[in-house]
């Protein structure tokens, strides 16, 4: 006959595998569901990110055809009066703002274009006559700016599943290197917008310049500067370099911060830069 | 005097084991594989279960301060609870030891106390998370259910690693106090050469 003792300590080893084991299967289940769960939200993310894209298409593909046709009339220059696709113009940009009016309100650099383009508009207008040469810089700039407005708007509707890392570094005048290691952004940022959330910055915006047309002048209160001297002249500059992981080495920036759209695990730096011409 | 000798030396074999257990607390090792349970029941084996209740909660106040892994806050009191129980554990199972045992069974019996001790200590210790989780809005029962089932892992860790510590080391430490003391304790007195069958 089992002794008592033995007994006891049979059940007592019994319990400590009974609770282990419910304890993994109450593990797995919790896991079962938060997977679950997770798998549910990504998928109603997908479909929720589906019908953006289709309604995003549906407003590219409608503006496109309006450009089309107006750029249409100005290949085809028979007898056209610009002046009068000046106005048919005018209801481009309308639809365009109408179109894209969440990206014109939130992202200041494309607001700036925008305004840009329709005070050359404006001042177009104005002046009465419109020559070929004015009405097609303006129907360039128009695309440029759809084009762009129309990637902007699709990299926000990826955002809203997807996140992006990048990392990035401001070397100030004393040579201090400031890093912002793996600094979270949604998809669809600009090197702009990363520098803005992670540094105070000054800009100007130069219609002049692109693509992009943003020219940082300050971070964080180190601004720019330029001295006149005999025969020549210097200065330091905010200049932009990102990181290339085929080459192993700084590129310089070759677009404005703005229009340079990031991609995950980016790596980025800002330095100081002293110039001198000629 | 004698009276006084063996409390003197009651009270340094305490501040040792105490010490050994803070260092080892302190040293870096695996998660969940600690002796400080070991040496409390040990402690509760060779002094009675309260005395081996006040080791554990002592060492498990200090170790709530001076721990690796961070302060233990509001979890400190169901440490110290989980560890007196460990003592109280070695005190009760003194109380059932007979001459008649031999090292083997000794062996797997203390190792089963150990992966038991493991076991309460870990479910209170996960009450005590799941107290935090209470805290901040979650459903009672189900906090202790996610406290429990998300410590699995850290408790099969631990469970396995009490096991053998407990039915290795008991045996040997036993043996080795007891030269150390001289017999001066009750179950000590005894005649050992049972434990070497």
């Amino acid at each position: 006959m089992v002794e008592k003792r033995s007994l006891v300590f049979a059940t007592l080893a019994t319990i400590v595998w009974a609770v282990s084991i419910s304890s993994l299967a109450a593990y797995f289940y919790l896991q079962n569901a938060t997977y679950s769960e997770q798998i549910a939200e990504n998928q109603q993310s997908l479909n929720t990110m589906a019908v953006n894209y289709n309604e995003a298409m549906t407003k590219r593909n409608t503006l496109l055809s309006e450009y089309s046709m107006l750029y249409g009339n100005y290949s085809f220059p028979l007898g056209t009066n610009f002046t009068l696709l000046t106005k048919l113009f005018n209801i481009l940009m309308d639809n365009l703002k109408g179109n894209y009016s969440y990206l014109l309100m939130n992202q200041k650099d494309l607001n700036e274009t925008y305004h840009a383009l329709l005070n050359q508009t404006i001042t177009i207008n104005q002046k009465g006559n419109v020559t070929r040469e004015e009405f097609g810089e303006l129907l360039n700039e128009f695309y440029e700016l759809f084009n762009l407005l129309a990637i902007r708007e699709l990299s926000r509707i990826i955002s809203e599943t997807v996140t992006l890392t990048a990392s990035i570094c401001i070397i100030y005048e004393n040579g201090t290197e400031k890093w912002h290691n793996k600094t979270s952004i949604p998809t669809g940022s600009s090197l702009f917008q990363l520098t803005q959330k992670i540094a105070k910055v000054n800009y100007t915006y130069s219609a002049w310049m692109k693509p992009g047309h943003i020219r940082l002048t300050a971070i964080n209160d180190e601004t720019e500067y330029t001295e006149y001297k005999t025969g020549y002249s210097e200065g330091r500059a905010w200049i932009w370099y990102y990181w290339d992981d085929n080459k192993q080495e700084w590129l310089s920036g070759p677009v404005g911060c703005d229009a340079w759209m990031l991609k995950d695990e980016d790596i980025y730096k800002w330095n100081f830069e002293y110039w001198r011409w000629p | 005097m004698k009276l006084q000798h063996s409390n003197t030396r009651k009270l340094a074999l305490l501040s040792v084991l105490a010490a050994l257990c803070l260092a080892i607390q302190l040293t870096p090792r695996p998660p969940n594989v600690e002796f400080t349970s070991f040496f409390t029941f040990i402690v509760g084996l060779i002094y009675g279960a309260l005395n081996g209740a006040f080791f554990g909660c002592f060492v498990m106040f200090v170790n709530g301060f001076l721990s690796p892994y961070g302060f233990s806050g509001l979890n400190m009191p169901f440490q110290m609870v989980g560890m007196a129980i460990t003592g109280i554990l070695g005190g009760v199972y003194k109380s059932h030891i007979s001459e008649r045992d031999n090292s083997a069974r000794f062996c797997i019996e203390a190792a089963i106390l150990g992966a038991f001790s493991a076991l309460i200590f870990d479910l209170i210790t996960n009450a005590g998370v799941s107290f935090s989780y209470i805290l901040a809005g979650m459903d009672p029962i189900l906090a202790l259910l996610t406290a429990v089932a998300y410590g699995t892992f850290f408790s099969i860790i631990h469970i396995s690693s009490n096991t053998t510590v407990f039915g290795v080391l008991t045996l040997p430490s036993i043996k080795a106090l007891d030269n150390l003391i001289g017999g001066g304790e009750l179950w000590l007195r005894k005649d050992h050469s049972y434990l070497q069958h």
